[in-house]
């Protein structure tokens, strides 16, 4: 009945299958449904991100959307202030996000958890909407700061396949990267720390470091999707990293699967989508949104991934709940 | 020669209240002490002031002869100073080998960026030690439940796993809160002759809590009775049994 754990998790060369597979898919595309895929692209980093700080850490903390927003100023800005080419603003956003997630992390350091560390980070989401909101000389204000997209290497970066290589390449890299930490040690001693972080102090595990760890590692990959997100919209404005957003982005973690990589990918593939097919009843978008999102947990509270689950023990992952 | 574990004059004073107050003995290597006393002697609290959970506000601990009192629970570990919960303490979601590869990540390879692109050192230092845990559940007979989430074992099952999880670092002193509470007889024996193992024949100290007196008597080296936060009696298993204060404790003559 138990397997052993190397024949249960899949084998490493699968994880490269969808993403090569994928490389196709602009060949099926028309402007509009690229742009969508390359929207989904996207919303896989802010899901993952997400997940990785309440799903494998356990910490209620909000502030992901505070860091896509940091990701998409500090590539706009950088873009525009520095007039640095867009992707060498990547990096920055990254490194930006990351910041952003130190800066939640002090926050439940300093003891501030549960419902205190998601009012906490709400707040930090809000300070940041208030800051762009008002700093008119560098964030553009309400309405917004352009993007001069430019090129790399001669391909136009206003074209939305090139964006989409660019993402699925970006989308891959992280999410193998966030593969390898959850698999690791590291990965371990986060979701040990959700468990029961006194007997994890008590293995010579310093749990504050892995709570740094989780909330940086969490800001880095959200920060690059806020710079993913900047390219893709060609403007971006204070009310997009609003509340709404944050709903949806944690509908996208609750819908694939708490704390599961592959939850965060289904999640926020059929999310993205999802808003595109209701659209054909207008003035009911939300209400079949909400309705199908309820649907969705209630029949399967543990998300998208664990119906893959059911399917097949090669999409177990490790450390998820069931 | 300086002890494995030095507890001098330990106190906990919480406002008035002593929890812990002048408590003092020292534990060499491959000994095991066992701590009795009624409930509320200050057992537990001893536990967490010698491993950092609660901070002592009066005495010292030494480790080796170095000064741990003030020192966080993490970095007492990870200077070979392990311990058990009464109330158990895995990782539920875990797998049973993820849970003792937990007990070794101090000893796991690889740095944050290793890791990261999933480089050889890290990925063979995984491997290893997902190798080690598994031989040390096949050691204690375990390794039939390796690949199962901790929160399907029965309570003796997680009370052996929690012990070899502290253990997996080889650590030279392990306290024990309670190993044996709500195991069935023959568990209990397992227990006890886990316990002889570590001490006789890896040398490790072991200091225990427990109430279940058979096995204190059997696998006691020296014994230290509380009550009401205080030392009471100390000795061998066979002064103890004959000791007039440590029944007046207990029976509640005054």
């Amino acid at each position: 009945m138990h397997t052993p754990a190397e024949s249960r998790t899949a084998p490493r060369w699968i994880f490269w299958l969808l993403p090569i597979l994928a490389l196709a898919i602009p060949l099926a595309t028309n402007p509009y449904t690229q742009f969508i895929i390359n929207a989904m692209l996207i919303y896989t980093l802010v899901t993952l991100g997400f997940s990785v700080v309440i799903g494998n850490l356990g910490q209620l903390a909000f502030a992901n959307t505070a860091f896509f927003g940091i990701g998409a100023y500090a590539s706009a800005m950088a873009g525009n202030a520095l007039g640095l080419p867009w992707l060498l603003t990547v990096p920055l956003a990254g490194l930006a996000g990351a910041a952003g997630g130190f800066l939640a992390s002090a926050a439940a350091l300093r003891g501030i958890r549960l419902y205190y560390l998601a009012i906490v980070t709400l707040a930090f989401g809000e300070l940041m909407r208030w800051f762009y909101t008002h700093a008119g000389a560098l964030t553009g204000g309400t309405d917004g700061l352009a993007l001069d997209r430019g090129d790399i290497f001669g391909l136009q970066l206003n074209s939305d396949t090139v964006q989409f290589y660019i993402f699925l390449l970006l989308t891959t890299l992280l999410v193998a990267g966030t593969v390898n930490l959850l698999r690791s040690r590291l990965g371990r001693a986060i979701v040990a720390v959700r468990e029961n972080e006194i007997a994890t102090a008590s293995l010579g595990i310093a749990t504050s470091r892995i709570i740094v760890t989780a909330f940086v590692w969490s800001g880095f990959v959200v920060g690059i999707a806020g710079a993913m997100f900047a390219l893709h919209t060609g403007r971006v404005f204070p009310e997009s990293f609003g509340l709404t957003q944050l709903i949806i982005n944690f509908a996208m973690v609750l819908v694939g699967g708490l704390g599961s990589v592959i939850g965060a990918v289904l999640g926020a593939v059929a999310l993205t989508a999802l808003p595109e097919y209701v659209r054909a009843f207008p003035g009911m978008e939300e209400i079949f949104f909400g309705v199908i999102v309820m649907v969705v947990l209630l029949v399967m509270p543990k998300g998208l991934a664990s119906l893959l689950r059911r399917v097949s023990p090669i999409f177990h992952e490790t450390h998820h709940r069931d | 020669m300086t002890s494995l574990l030095t507890v001098d004059h330990l106190g906990v004073h919480f406002s008035g209240l002593k929890a812990l107050d002048d408590v003092s003995f020292s534990l060499e290597a491959g000994q095991v002490r066992a701590v009795i006393g009624p409930n509320g002697a200050g057992k537990t609290t001893l536990f967490n002031a010698i491993s950092g959970y609660v901070r002592p506000t009066h005495g010292s601990v030494r480790l080796n002869g170095a000064e741990i009192a003030h020192s966080s629970p993490h970095s007492i570990s990870a200077r070979g100073l392990r311990r058990t919960f009464q109330n158990g303490g895995l990782f539920p979601a875990l797998t049973v080998l993820e849970n003792v590869m937990t007990g070794l990540h101090m000893q796991t390879e690889g740095n944050f960026i290793q890791i990261l692109f999933g480089l050889r050192q890290a990925r063979q230092a995984e491997r290893d030690a997902a190798a080690k845990a598994r031989r040390l559940l096949k050691l204690m007979k375990m390794d039939q439940m390796a690949d199962i989430p901790a929160s399907e074992l029965s309570g003796g099952q997680q009370r052996i796993v929690e012990i070899i999880r502290t253990v997996a670092s080889e650590p030279p002193l392990l306290l024990l809160d309670e190993p044996a509470v709500g195991l069935s007889p023959i568990a209990r024996a397992q227990m006890m002759e886990i316990i002889k193992r570590l001490s006789g024949e890896n040398g490790v100290g072991i200091l225990l809590i427990e109430h279940a007196v058979e096995l204190v008597m059997a696998a006691a080296d020296r014994i230290l009775v509380m009550a009401a936060g205080m030392r009471i009696a100390e000795g061998t298993p066979a002064e103890i049994r004959n000791d007039k204060t440590v029944l007046e404790a207990y029976l509640g003559h005054a």
